[in-house]
């Protein structure tokens, strides 16, 4: 799915944040990012997703140069949902923020109905359908973000921190979604320093230390 | 008892002066004979006072386009002059029509690099700085707030117009209409990212005992010293010598 050829990155000004590294990342694997804070798991998680541009090495997506990818064609390669939720929320209702890229990328309206409708039921938001997204709560807004990424029924997922400020039953809760979503073939790559969330869905963990992989290993 | 700040670096109060004799200069004038040797002087500016305009320029690629457009509209909108491109007839593009679109680019970026020397100074000295010339701290307060999330409007921008774009939107792909319609969605984001953030920070600072005594007093004061005040008679004889050039009497 994903592989890093001698991949790594520094911020402009800044010094080298993830040392060079080389990876395949498979899509039937859930793997997991793990490592402290400030350990360079989110840049190279957006770097493995083409989000941020390798200072040298390379990153592929699907056998594609992220150089050459644009972010709305990775964005139909792969699903990212951002650790901050109300910065991937767009709209004023609920299902209107469901049906945004559907309609965007020009899916028929009747395709796009049917599909608000199950994620509406899936991510049990359909109570919420007129709701203003901004007043949701954490979680709900972070299981709107997840359902508005799954209705582009993306084979692939990369989730940065999804269990940031999230208490037990909504950990448990987006645990289900993801676990139904892995049942259903999907790939993820979860980046987080949740030992116990990781524990529960990764098949593989590479552990980062200040942007150095230390260790890759498989746990099921 | 107050201490004067030991400082290796301009007084915030100097680099105001500077900024806004630049933006205002930026602003009255109109013309690329003029705003051209501006923006050269604001970007021999910016790098004197150690302000990465390259850095920032960088920052805001994603919204260059959006400047370069707004130069574009200008140029075929505007009429009058000779016309440089026609079509069927039609003058497309015209000599003032040029200067116009051309006028637009260089105002935005001399402000948008003017103000971004302002991010070389720490907010708390602007505030000092300000509060010392008798601006009401409140006033003060704001302006350097405005100042610190700045640059984090811009982060926040950038990851709401990636986010779209991962949710495999192409948006280089879509109609004009369709995509000046799209950008329109990143408002909601950005305004109640803006929202949310003023409110916990309303809360935080009267928390803090913000404006519970009519009067403040200060640990640290800023005191100007002479390049400050070489600096600040500069920029207003750069001001006053660009009105002077532009008002007096005869052809430009």
């Amino acid at each position: 799915m994903i592989r890093a050829l001698g991949a790594s990155y520094r911020y402009p000004g800044e010094g080298q944040v993830v040392a060079p590294v080389d990876l395949a990342i498979h899509a039937s694997d859930v793997t997991a990012l793990f490592g402290p804070n400030g350990s360079g798991k989110t840049t190279l998680g957006k770097l493995l997703a083409g989000i941020l541009k390798p200072t040298s090495g390379r990153v592929e997506i699907l056998g594609e140069d992220t150089r050459t990818l644009s972010l709305g064609r990775i964005g139909q390669r792969l699903g990212y949902l951002f650790q901050e939720p109300d910065r991937q929320i767009f709209t004023a209702r609920v299902d209107e923020e469901l049906a945004l890229a559907q309609r965007l990328r020009g899916v028929p309206e009747d395709d796009v109905l049917g599909r608000v409708e199950e994620m509406l039921d899936r991510f049990r938001l359909e109570h919420l359908r007129d709701a203003f997204p901004f007043d949701l709560s954490r979680g709900e807004k972070q299981r709107l973000a997840l359902a508005a990424i799954m209705i582009n029924r993306p084979p692939f997922l990369v989730l940065d921190e999804p269990t940031t400020a999230l208490d037990v039953v909504r950990k448990a809760e987006l645990s289900a979604l993801l676990s139904q979503a892995t049942e259903g073939g999907v790939g993820m790559l979860i980046i987080s320093h949740d030992r116990s969330f990781v524990a529960r869905h990764a098949t593989r963990i590479l552990e980062l230390s200040r942007g150095e992989i230390v260790d890759d290993y498989s746990v099921r | 008892m107050t201490t004067p700040f030991v400082k290796g670096d301009y007084d915030p109060r100097s680099k105001l002066v500077l900024v806004l004799g630049l933006s205002s200069l930026a602003v009255v004038f109109d013309y690329p004979r003029i705003l051209l040797p501006l923006a050269l002087a604001t970007v021999l500016c910016a790098l004197y006072l150690r302000s990465g305009v390259l850095g920032s320029l960088v920052r805001m690629r994603r919204l260059l386009w959006v400047f370069l457009a707004m130069g574009i509209i200008q140029s075929v909108f505007t009429r009058g002059g000779q016309p440089l491109v026609e079509l069927a007839g039609v003058a497309l593009v015209t000599t003032t029509g040029l200067e116009r679109g051309v006028s637009i680019i260089l105002r935005i970026f001399i402000i948008l690099v003017s103000a971004g020397i302002m991010t070389t100074s720490n907010p708390r000295d602007i505030i000092q700085g300000l509060y010392q010339w008798r601006i009401p701290y409140e006033l003060a307060f704001m302006v350097a707030v405005a100042v610190r999330f700045l640059p984090l409007m811009r982060e926040e921008a950038e990851d709401t117009l990636t986010a779209l774009q991962l949710r495999g939107v192409r948006l280089e792909e879509l109609p004009l209409r369709t995509r000046i319609r799209t950008y329109g969605y990143l408002l909601t984001p950005l305004i109640a990212g803006v929202l949310a953030r003023a409110r916990q920070m309303s809360l935080s600072v009267e928390m803090r005992g913000f404006r519970a005594y009519p009067r403040r007093t200060s640990h640290r004061t800023l005191v100007l010293d002479g390049r400050d005040y070489l600096l600040m008679i500069i920029a207003l004889l750069l001001v006053s010598g660009a009105f002077v050039a532009h008002f007096r009497p005869g052809p430009l």
